[in-house]
């Protein structure tokens, strides 16, 4: 057997080889092994800064190295890991879902990719150039402006993330093009897979997001570069207008992280409780509200910067109103799973455990639009717990989840199910140690970003807690990493459908064809191979 | 001459430059609010530096190279494609003119915040209006070199694109130059 | 008027129970739906088909706006009780943050790190920043607030129970962020009246010995000392910084030995800060140390 699997079926001679490739689902290859590759980078940093804080006053690490960590894990996870598992995800499966055989401006999808890569490569780059980025990696005007970090540390994260932002710009166009123009014949825009539906939303939430981004490192480069006064109050200008349009873009960029991973859920649950989605629309429409709500709720991340009583008043409210149509698809996913039949795979564990920690996230989340509670722990280590409870405890188990439902459908081979269980409890595991106390050591005053904390604060035993379970999530990922060597060389052939599942994906080989389908299906319902294999009960819509 | 129209709605080309030009929109919104934001500070800079008739003058070469585009397209007419061309370049030189004077002043993106400001938003227009001199030439050149491959939605296309850097200028001159005056 | 940290309190509380109830409620019918239905435990058979339920989702749309809008309305509430809605400040202080120290001016009489307050008593800290962003944040006292260069905020400060109080910056502001501490000190009036007494006065102690090696070095560029001729600013002022529980924004705690250290290499113990070490000799050292602490 070889040991680089044939990801896409040609005839001899036909390859073009991953540099050149213009097909969505090997581009959607490249996207996932580079978020793999900088979770992997991200999650090293993370295990550096964890071992620097396990004990008080500790001197593993210095300063300004620390400082460097934590602003490269965090612009890491994000930008680097973390969106493009998602639009690599989306990349791969959404043509085959909606029956179309390759996105709409493949040549431009493979431009995304290199440009959402060489962003991520000059970050890095930086390292070798006299230092990382180092001021948080929502680098905060006037920290981030010359007098105070004068190395090239924030113009490589200026320049590193405007590039990797026009890949994921052009990346969200092709997304959204492909979903409203190329749908298979009867596949209307209320019948497309969830995972779809998510998909076109967190397009549009990238196109108003990042450009307000791109303005904002714009205006901080003419600032370092050019000897602007865009956020030097020395000049005329104001600290707070860098706050202001970097969370106009930020906020969106968290519900750009976690719909897809939601989209991957609503379709693992489903085949695994052997029922439809409950209440398709109003999952589906909820997307959409938290879409336009997303923009109006960015200030609830300045509520201590003394905007006025009013202001954050508004913000309060319209971050409280997010929180439901973002809560009840959690109704919705525990309604799809009674009256059905579950079974229990390591996909359907992960998307479990998804909502069990998205709920702890979402709830932490609301604590926070509450003005005086944030006041008391914003910019503290509750904040932190709150991020990771709903980028990882929700995000990444999502993305685990898919991984696991959808790799059989990639490699032609499944991933093994013992393994994966050990994947997914020792992560459970170790995440909840690492994270959890978290909460308290935010609400006692352990603030964010520092590199060390005195030893009579009494923080050293939940910290230490702390850095134990990032250990415990260390070994998750070398589970993780065996599972997927092991099952790429040996695991069980999978064929088209191993799962018995509902949508188009599935209705072809595995791996799929280079034009996906031997002909364009046409669908009558929104699960067509369920339609397929039921006749005699098809879906009513 | 083109039989049916390509639309937005329905041509997968169209659709991206559209959304494309949404997203542009956006990034241009936030630099017009960063402007309008710290207007007051620099207004006494802003009138006494500003030359509004000069620039009218350029404006309208820009503005009129959107009426030659529109004839362009329609005729997919070499002719009038140059003359946007020319009309748009006429356009930058002005820009440039203007930035020369002022540089000369001592006002700079350094000098202060009105400099700031100033020569982010309209250089970054003057930047997208280069941008859009470019797919021009390229649909000229393509139409002279290669005219059988050039699809009818190629025009129409970069015709979007160039009426909205012609639409940016519309705001910013209204928000930087006339704004002085109101 | 309540201490603004124990109206968070309540509030919290509140938030919390309810948060705790929709926990156990939703984790709850996870871990059922989990149970009951696993395929193991059922007989043969496809599931039900039931896709959906008008009525039921309205429901569970409009029970957490329901209660959202009761934690909006105490949001309000407690939001106007945290910044002294009608109760006037007996005090104002000025707090300016610097990078990695604080600054605190009673009216003009300059102190640096450690805030003295008289219990009981409703105080408004004007704060602001003299180069990045900073925050005051002692959890105990109440919310926290950001120091903005250019802009000056208000916090108010109230303390019913006398004591030490410690607390850190909360905005990441550069390498020694982690050792931007603060204490407070609430005191009762007439303990704090004296103490701002002292701090008016000039240093305490005429010392002929230590004082011209303060003097003839770089110390003054930096650092007030009032009664001498030394009026630097950018640093502390350690008028009565023999007075104070810690030295170095809380890095270390006061004492001979321990200042005699901080001058002989204050990168060793804050590296990156902006104080440089000073060559002196054993014998100055000594002598500066010891006459730093005697400054109360």
């Amino acid at each position: 057997m070889t040991a680089i699997p044939l990801w896409v079926r040609r005839p001899a001679g036909e390859r073009v080889g991953w540099l050149r490739t213009v097909d969505h689902k090997e581009i959607g290859v490249l996207y996932i092994g580079m978020g793999i590759a900088f979770f992997a980078l991200g999650g090293v940093e993370a295990l550096l800064l964890r071992a620097q804080l396990a004990t008080p006053e500790a001197r593993l690490l210095d300063p300004e190295t620390f400082n460097q960590a934590f602003t490269v894990h965090g612009v890491t996870m994000i930008f680097l890991a973390i969106v493009p598992l998602l639009v690599g995800f989306a990349n791969y499966l959404v043509p085959l879902m909606i029956g179309a055989p390759d996105v709409a401006f493949p040549r431009l999808n493979a431009l995304s990719f290199w440009l959402s890569l060489i962003g991520g490569i000059v970050l890095y780059f930086s390292f070798l150039a006299g230092g990382a980025p180092d001021t948080g990696w929502f680098s905060y005007a006037p920290l981030s402006e010359r007098a105070f970090a004068p190395g090239t540390g924030v113009d490589y994260y200026i320049l590193g993330l405007a590039v990797n932002g026009a890949g994921t710009i052009i990346g969200a166009i092709n997304l959204a093009v492909t979903i409203l123009l190329m749908r298979c014949p009867g596949m209307s825009i209320s019948r497309v897979p969830l995972f779809v539906w998510m998909t076109l939303v967190t397009s549009v939430l990238i196109l108003g997001a990042y450009p307000a981004f791109t303005a904002a490192l714009v205006m901080l480069f003419v600032d370092r570069q050019l000897g602007g006064h865009f956020f030097d109050p020395s000049g005329g200008g104001q600290v707070v207008l860098w706050q202001h349009l970097f969370w106009f873009f930020g906020h969106p960029e968290v519900y750009i992280m976690i719909l897809p991973a939601m989209g991957m859920i609503s379709e693992v649950i489903p085949v695994f409780s052997r029922k439809p989605i409950f209440g398709y629309a109003f999952v589906a429409g909820s997307s959409v509200a938290i879409a336009f709500l997303s923009f109006s709720v960015w200030a609830h991340h300045m509520f201590a910067v003394g905007l006025g009583d009013t202001e954050n008043a508004i913000f309060s409210a319209t971050s409280m109103l997010i929180a439901i149509p973002t809560g009840v698809k959690i109704f919705n996913w525990i309604a799809t799973m009674v009256g059905g039949r579950l079974r229990m795979t390591t996909a359907m564990l992960f998307a479990v455990g998804f909502i069990a920690m998205f709920v702890i996230g979402g709830l932490s989340g609301v604590s926070l639009a509450v003005v005086p509670i944030d006041l008391a722990v914003t910019d503290s280590y509750y904040v932190v717990a709150h991020l990771h409870y709903v980028l990882f405890g929700g995000t990444m188990l999502g993305i685990f989840a898919g991984t696991y439902y959808w790799f059989p459908k990639m490699t032609g081979r499944l991933l093994s199910e013992v393994l994966g269980r050990w994947h997914f409890w020792t992560t459970f595991v170790g995440f909840n140690l690492t994270f959890l106390p978290q909460h308290w050591l935010g609400a006692v005053g352990m603030p964010r970003r520092v590199f060390t904390y005195a030893a009579s604060t009494g923080w050293g035993p939940l910290n230490l807690v702390s850095t134990i379970g990032a250990a415990t999530l260390a070994v998750a990922m070398v589970i993780f990493f065996v599972n997927v060597v092991r099952s790429l060389r040996s695991g069980e052939i999978a064929g088209d459908d191993p799962w018995d599942a509902f949508t188009l994906e599935w209705s072809t080989t595995s791996p799929p064809p280079p034009e996906n389908f031997a002909s364009i299906p046409t669908v009558t319902g929104r699960r067509p191979l369920w339609d397929r294999k039921h006749p005699e009960s098809r879906d009513a819509r | 001459m083109i039989a049916v129209r390509p639309a937005v709605v329905t041509n997968r080309t169209l659709l991206g430059v559209a959304i494309f030009i949404g997203s542009e929109a956006i990034f241009f919104i936030a630099i017009v609010l960063a402007y309008v934001a710290y207007r007051d500070a620099g207004l006494a800079t802003a009138r006494a530096t500003l030359d509004i008739g000069r620039t009218a003058i350029f404006s309208v070469a820009l503005f009129g190279s959107s009426g030659t585009m529109v004839i362009a397209a329609r005729a997919e007419s070499g002719r009038w494609l140059a003359a946007t061309i020319l009309l748009g370049a006429i356009f930058l030189v002005g820009q440039g003119s203007e930035y020369a004077r002022l540089l000369s002043e001592g006002i700079g993106p350094g000098s202060a915040l009105f400099g700031t400001t100033f020569f982010t938003l309209t250089g970054l227009h003057g930047l997208h209006v280069l941008a859009g001199l470019v797919a021009l030439t390229a649909l000229l050149t393509a139409r002279r070199r290669r005219p059988r491959a050039l699809a009818a939605v190629a025009w129409e296309a970069v015709s979007m694109y160039w009426h909205f850097v012609d639409a940016v200028w519309v705001v910013v001159f209204s928000v930087v130059y006339l704004g002085t005056v109101l | 008027m309540r201490p603004p940290a124990d109206a968070i309190g309540t509030l919290s509380l509140i938030v919390g129970v309810i948060a705790l109830l929709i926990f156990i409620g939703v984790e709850g019918a996870l871990v059922y739906a989990i149970w009951r239905y696993r395929a193991s435990r059922l007989v043969a058979g496809e599931a039900a088909a039931f896709e959906g339920n008008r009525r039921l989702e309205i429901a569970w749309t409009a029970a957490p706006a329901l209660i959202l809008a009761v934690v909006f309305v105490l949001t309000l509430g407690t939001m106007a009780e945290i910044n002294g809605a009608g109760v006037a400040p007996a005090m104002r202080i000025e707090a300016i943050g610097h990078q990695w120290w604080w600054e605190f001016s009673y009216g003009g009489v300059k102190t640096a790190n450690e805030l003295h307050i008289p219990v009981d008593t409703p105080v408004d800290l004007e704060v602001t920043s003299a180069d990045v962003i900073h925050t005051f944040w002692v959890p105990e006292l109440g919310p926290k607030k950001d120091m903005l260069p250019g802009v000056t905020n208000r916090l108010r400060l109230l303390a019913r129970r006398a004591g030490s109080y410690d607390g850190q910056c909360a905005e990441f502001c550069g390498i020694e962020h982690a050792w931007m501490r603060i204490r407070v000190v609430a005191e009762s009036q007439s303990d704090f009246d004296a103490w701002l007494r002292t701090q008016t006065q000039p240093r305490a102690t005429i010392e002929t010995k230590a004082e011209p090696i303060f003097l003839a070095n770089i110390c003054v560029n930096c650092h007030t000392i009032r009664g001498t001729a030394a009026a630097g600013t950018a640093g502390p002022d350690l008028t009565h910084v023999g007075a104070r529980a810690t030295i170095g924004a809380g890095v270390l705690l006061n004492g001979v030995g321990r200042m005699r250290a901080w001058l002989a290499d204050p990168q060793r113990y804050k590296p990156g800060a902006l104080m440089p070490s000073v060559p002196l000799s054993d014998a100055d050292l000594d002598a500066l140390a010891a006459y730093l602490v005697s400054l109360k």
